[in-house]
């Protein structure tokens, strides 16, 4: 089943979703990237019903590209993950809401600033030092609580993010195998091998 | 032989389609395309709506005092059983002598926070006159009578002072369901999970009259104590004690379980 | 009321409580040998239950009780919980909350979850309180006798096992149990995990609950064979706080014991808002300085939230 996990650093975001693309009871992909880049310094881990997931994706990152070129600047996190929000609510009162979990990663270029959000397909918003969707929450919010270090080094964060996978491929009989990590920092976006 | 049981048949259908409890004017309330004349339908309906309203937890409490009034709520965010969050409050300043608490579904709080602020500057740009809390409350109320049949899963607590004739300030509390029947109460309002408690709490501790400081005391306890009795509120609260002058805004170190 | 014909078909469980029943009528035993035998009277002559007269007596009585089915069913039995029991060098520490709730009203923060059935056994309660505390104190029962007849202590293999099966005679019938029988015997520590289902198993470390996710996030991360007993008292609370803090149905207080080759130990009560704000104390050896919560641990350090909560 599907799982995602994030936490900040006092100057990093670390995003990790697992890769598979699931069917029934068929791994039908295992190097699905579920982290969209949304701008120079933005980071959307997404998870939820299939099909829903890519499309309001793409939608958002889309939209907040046409931002940046509208503006020649991009949308800082904190507006953008409002707006996102807003966007699942809106579309929780349609006709065809998307069933789409996010979290949103963010590196604040203006005043150097980490920063999170947990969001849930209905439009719920929260702003957390570390943040887990699907069942591998149930086990790493805890860990996290006991491990996360608000100020720590990115290799401190990758240990602490380890851990949290480790104990979910531990204890989660449907934990999934692999996980794609992603790092939004003053430089950008990277991919990291964990 | 004494009987542990009583041997009554019970059909699977007697358990499960009773009465629906009357506890406001929402108990009838029905989604979009979902047809509300039969009993058992609308009953299924009130379960989904009451799970929606408990989904995130969380609540909020006013009082009034003497030319003052008090809002507090608690500061959990949860999924279910599960704590997302507890840094997140539910009482936004709409003046300088009036809050608005909202207690419900957090999306549709996080939301109706931000349609009450257009609304409120909107008011202020074209009538370019004070917005008073009797005012706010119809606002409030008929904004949310609009979701008539697709309501915002909230319900909203106003705490303010209302300017008089003669210049002074009168305490003015009001709360309504989450489709806007305004309930207006001299004493208390309570709202959220933990709205059942709260009033057994707020009975027995709330008297008239009371000065700034006897009221953040007095509506501090009644929500500490309150939400130690219900699982899906709690974390912390916010407590914002409003006067003619000045607003008094405290956190509470609370109960973390 | 008992045809002939009933006797004789399969021997399901509520077929022999019903036989049993009608045993204990014929033989003419009445309420007041109950109390006689401190409540456990009628398990003279087998477990003399009374079942409701309707045909699926457990189907009966969960639309009466499943209150995740139906929020407003009128008995509302305990759900949430965490418990948890680890075996080590040391012994075994038992570590469970004490919160019962029924529906979202947390209807007491002072129950206690782990059951001393002798000085020797310990046991867990999660599910229904009652099945548990009824069942465990039975067990205590039939572990004097073995006592007794055999002039030396059960094993805990043993018990649980007799746990076990008892429990598995009833499967079907709504009873509700996730227990972990724990004490030391001839073998040393042992920890059996047993629940209503019928399952039995023997390991290291076990939590239960609807708070046990949490705890195992923590648990898990800190625990070691060879950890000194300080260490493995301050991760089964620690654990325990993970699990009242995140879950909304586990919380007020700790109970923690330890059992050695002596016997099982009450160390301590501990709140769980104390240990969130403050922690166990500098008394208490093994424990940090300071409190076991987020905001506390982390205070002054950076923070990415916007109104940090003050701790």
């Amino acid at each position: 089943m599907e799982c995602s996990f994030a936490l900040t650093g006092k100057d990093y975001v670390l995003v990790a979703a697992d890769t598979t693309s699931a069917r029934s009871i068929i791994k039908m992909k295992i190097d699905e990237d579920k982290i969209k880049t949304l701008s120079p310094h933005l980071l959307m881990a997404y998870s939820g019903e299939p099909g829903d997931t890519v499309q309001f994706a793409e939608y958002i990152e889309r939209n907040i590209r046409l931002y940046h070129i509208r503006n020649l600047y991009p949308l800082r996190p904190q507006s953008a993950a409002a707006w996102i929000r807003r966007s699942l609510a809106e579309s929780l009162r349609s006709r065809h809401p998307y069933s789409v979990n996010l979290l949103v990663g963010g590196f604040d270029t203006a005043d150097q600033s980490p920063h999170l959000y947990w969001i849930d397909y209905l439009g719920t918003m929260a702003t957390v030092p570390y943040a887990a969707h699907g069942y591998g929450s149930y086990f790493a919010s805890s860990l996290l609580d006991r491990y996360h270090n608000p100020d720590g080094t990115l290799e401190e964060g990758l240990a602490t993010l380890r851990r949290a996978i480790d104990e979910t491929s531990k204890r989660l009989i449907v934990a999934p195998g692999k996980y794609m990590v992603k790092v939004v920092d003053k430089d950008g976006i990277r991919e990291i091998e964990l | 032989m004494s009987q542990i049981w009583k041997y009554v048949r019970v059909t699977p259908s007697g358990g499960r389609v009773r009465g629906v409890p009357a506890r406001s004017s929402t108990t009838s309330i029905s989604l979009p395309g979902t047809p509300d004349h039969l009993s058992s339908q609308s009953t299924l309906i009130l379960r989904f709506v009451m799970s929606i309203m408990e989904h995130n937890g969380g609540s909020v409490v006013a009082m009034a005092g003497k030319n003052c009034v008090a809002i507090a709520c608690d500061l959990r965010l949860g999924a279910g059983a599960q704590t997302i969050a507890t840094n997140f409050e539910k009482i936004f300043p709409v003046t300088d002598r009036m809050y608005l608490g909202l207690a419900g579904l957090a999306s549709d709080v996080v939301t109706l926070r931000e349609k009450f602020r257009y609304l409120t500057n909107m008011f202020l740009i074209k009538e370019s006159r004070p917005l008073e809390p009797s005012t706010f409350a119809h606002l409030v109320s008929s904004t949310l009578y609009e979701r008539r049949f697709g309501p915002y899963f909230c319900e909203p607590v106003l705490a303010g002072l209302e300017r008089t004739p003669s210049g002074s300030y009168k305490p003015y509390i009001v709360g309504t369901d989450l489709i806007g029947c305004l309930n207006f109460a001299k004493d208390f309002i309570v709202t959220g999970t933990a709205s059942d408690k709260l009033f057994g709490v707020a009975e027995g501790l709330w008297e008239p009259d009371l000065e700034p400081e006897d009221l953040f005391e007095t509506i501090s306890q009644t929500l500490m104590n309150a939400v130690d009795r219900d699982a899906y509120s709690g974390w912390g609260a916010v407590v914002h004690v409003i006067t003619p002058d000045k607003v008094i805004t405290r956190t509470l170190k609370g109960r973390m379980d | 009321m008992n045809s002939f014909a009933s006797r004789f078909i399969a021997s399901s469980a509520e077929n022999e409580i019903r036989q049993a029943k009608a045993m204990a009528e014929e033989e003419g035993l009445t309420d007041a040998m109950w109390g006689s035998d401190a409540g456990f009277g009628s398990l003279v002559t087998g477990h003399a239950f009374n079942v409701p007269a309707v045909p699926d007596p457990s189907a009966f009585l969960r639309l009466h009780t499943d209150d995740h089915a139906d929020p407003n069913c009128k008995i509302k039995i305990q759900h949430g919980t965490t418990t948890l029991a680890f075996r080590y060098k040391g012994g075994v520490i038992v570590a469970v909350d004490s919160r019962a709730t029924a529906g979202s009203y947390i209807a007491s923060g002072t129950v206690k979850k782990v059951i001393e059935i002798n000085p020797y056994l310990l046991g867990t309660m999660a599910g229904g309180a009652a099945d548990c505390q009824y069942w465990e104190t039975y067990l205590g029962i039939q572990c004097r006798l073995h006592e007794l007849r055999n002039k030396e202590r059960i094993s805990v293999s043993a018990a649980s096992k007799y746990l076990s099966n008892l429990v598995y005679s009833y499967k079907g019938m709504g009873l509700s149990m996730g227990t972990m029988i724990c004490g030391w015997d001839k073998t040393g520590p042992a920890v059996f995990y047993v629940d209503s289902d019928g399952t039995r198993l023997k390991g290291d470390l076990f939590s239960v609950g609807s708070g046990s996710t949490f705890a195992y996030g923590v648990l898990d991360q800190g625990y070691s064979w060879d950890m000194s007993d300080e260490e493995a008292q301050e991760l089964g609370r620690r654990s325990i706080y993970a699990a009242g803090h995140r879950d909304a149905f586990s919380g007020n207080t700790i109970n923690l014991y330890h059992v050695q080759e002596d016997g099982w130990k009450f160390i301590g009560n501990y709140d769980v808002t104390k240990m969130h704000y403050e922690g166990p104390g500098p008394d208490v050896p093994g424990a940090p300085v300071g409190g076991y919560g987020y905001d506390v641990r982390t205070h002054g350090r950076f923070s990415v939230l916007p109104t940090a909560v003050p701790a």
